[in-house]
């Protein structure tokens, strides 16, 4: 059975979510504020497969919370609710390290599907064997680089790097269309499932932290490399400059 | 960087401009004595003009940094507006769809109507307060005035406040203080002193913690004038907010300690409503942690 933590301060919101989370069979916690949220996240019996994490709580909100959840080493799916739909504030919580968000008031199926959808991906990631699927191999490498898919690690040049669901999912997603173009809404719709109100400069947005991660020099991608106007396409071996 | 933190920088940096442009302008002022004082008139015309400059650079320097903080207290009004308006809306949404798709059992079923009830009062509650916050920031006086009975307003205002925090065993407690057989008659809006009233006793629940004790008090000050003081024993006030606090939109900053949810209108409606009533209203405390008083003085009707 999954177990979620609903980090929720208005009471009747956490309820009411409590109610119809533990209705479809999930373990539901709730934790009324940030601080305490973050102790029991990085505290070591944590067992949360997934959290949704209001914004506007007292003391540390819930950017701060998802940051310092990821600064401490904890990966766990995050949806993040807000009153506030400004992309602003979108982007800056995937900029920290949030899977998902939600505004508010939002739609009870949507919410569930969500959690569902991120639940699936991380079971998908994780514990399908690649028995299962011997096309799509657990890890894979290029050039110095080895992801491990089901760990989240990206290991490049010998350092290791966690990295969250989404940008696994991501990676993913990219590496086994090697050498196509991937548009930005094929992704949307694939990578995060379909939705009209996100915008695409999320993926922007999971693309510049990828890279982060996997290039040498993220201004100067040469694997992540962005098709101007379309999409992104990923290259496993770049040739050497000055070669055409 | 987060946008406030530049917002705050660029304060800082008008802030430093103006300070510099003046510093200049009085040391040229000086310097300029100093060089030039055999030529009499011209002297004194000099001294003026300089004068009226350094004056105009202060005072608009004073005037910029003003108008940036009310642009900021303004965006954290919008922000709390939103907020207020959309968790309630939230909660309800939620609730309606749960029933809607679940088979819920009739004790839940009610349950969930009375949480409903409660989001829908909340934001009926906001909605009145940015209304009432419009009708009396923009006119002076009171439109319809009728003859209103304070110590009716104020007795069912503790109730019903009481009922809506669920604080039933006289946590907040009427004490009243008129001699016998006397009556507070006021002259005005029986709704803005009600609103007024209620909003004095929701901040003395609202910032009393965990342990409310709220004290409603009414007192007949001399012949002509009657107060409404609502002592509470909650995080107190630091005398440097004393004032503040009935600023349109200000809200004590959460770093003092407040986690207290709210839009900033509540005390700068019950200033504007004191002063359309030709009264005023003030705040007196011991400190942080010491509880405080809000003071409501309105003038009595002549008999």
């Amino acid at each position: 059975m999954n177990r979620l933590l609903v980090v929720e301060d208005e009471e009747h919101l956490a309820s009411g979510l409590k109610f119809n989370l533990e209705a479809e069979g999930y373990r539901v916690d709730v934790e009324d504020n940030g601080e305490s949220a973050l102790e029991r996240l990085t505290g070591g019996s944590s067992a949360v497969d997934l959290v949704l994490l209001d914004v506007m709580l007292p003391g540390l909100d819930g950017f701060e919370v998802v940051q310092k959840l990821r600064e401490a080493g904890s990966f766990v799916p995050v949806v993040m609710l807000t009153a506030r739909g400004h992309t602003d504030d979108v982007l800056r919580g995937f900029e920290l390290g949030a899977d998902d968000y939600l505004t508010k008031p939002f739609d009870l199926s949507i919410l569930l599907a969500r959690i569902q959808g991120l639940l699936r991906r991380k079971a998908w990631l994780q514990k399908e064997s690649a028995a299962d699927r011997p096309d799509e191999p657990e890890t894979i490498s290029f050039r110095g680089r080895r992801v491990d898919f089901p760990g989240q690690v990206l290991e490049r040049d010998g350092v290791e790097q966690r990295l969250t669901l989404m940008e696994t999912t991501l990676l993913r997603y990219l590496t086994q269309r090697e050498g196509q173009t991937v548009d930005r809404k094929e992704l949307l719709e694939e990578v995060w499932g379909v939705r009209q109100d996100t915008d695409t400069r999320t993926v922007d947005n999971f693309i510049a932290r990828l890279r982060r991660a996997v290039e040498d020099e993220p201004s100067n991608p040469r694997h992540l490399l962005t098709v101007r106007g379309v999409g992104y396409r990923f290259v496993a071996e770049p040739t050497p400059p000055g070669v055409t | 960087m987060v946008p406030s933190e530049i917002r705050r920088r660029k304060v800082v940096l008008v802030s430093l401009l103006g300070a510099l442009l003046i510093a200049v302008a009085v040391a040229l002022n000086i310097g300029w004595i100093v060089v030039s004082w055999r030529t009499g008139l011209l002297l004194l015309v000099g001294i003026i003009s300089f004068a009226v400059l350094i004056a105009g650079l202060a005072l608009n320097t004073a005037f910029l940094i003003r108008e940036i903080r009310r642009t900021e207290q303004h965006n954290a009004f919008i922000h709390a507006v939103t907020h207020e308006l959309k968790t309630p809306l939230a909660s309800i949404t939620l609730y309606l769809q749960t029933l809607k798709q679940r088979d819920v059992d009739p004790a839940r079923r009610r349950e969930f109507i009375e949480t409903m009830l409660a989001d829908s009062a909340r934001l009926q509650s906001t909605i009145d307060q940015v209304l009432l916050a419009g009708q009396t920031g923009s006119a002076r006086r009171v439109l319809n005035p009728t003859d209103v009975d304070l110590s009716e307003v104020v007795g069912e205002c503790v109730t019903v406040a009481g009922k809506r925090h669920h604080l039933v065993n006289g946590e907040v407690h009427l004490v009243d203080r008129l001699p016998e057989g006397a009556e507070a008659v006021v002259v005005g809006d029986r709704e803005e002193l009600q609103a007024a009233v209620t909003n004095l006793i929701d901040n003395a629940i609202k910032y009393s913690g965990e342990r409310v004790k709220v004290a409603v008090e009414l007192v007949k000050l001399g012949a002509r004038k009657v107060a409404i003081n609502v002592k509470d024993q909650g995080m107190g006030i630091t005398r440097g907010e004393l004032k503040n606090v009935f600023g349109r939109f200000y809200r004590i900053p959460s770093s003092l300690g407040a986690r207290v949810r709210g839009t900033g209108l509540g005390l700068s409606i019950v200033r504007a409503v004191a002063r359309r009533h030709g009264g005023r209203a003030y705040a007196e405390s011991d400190g942080s942690g010491k509880g405080s008083q809000f003071t409501l003085e309105l003038p009595l009707k002549p008999s």
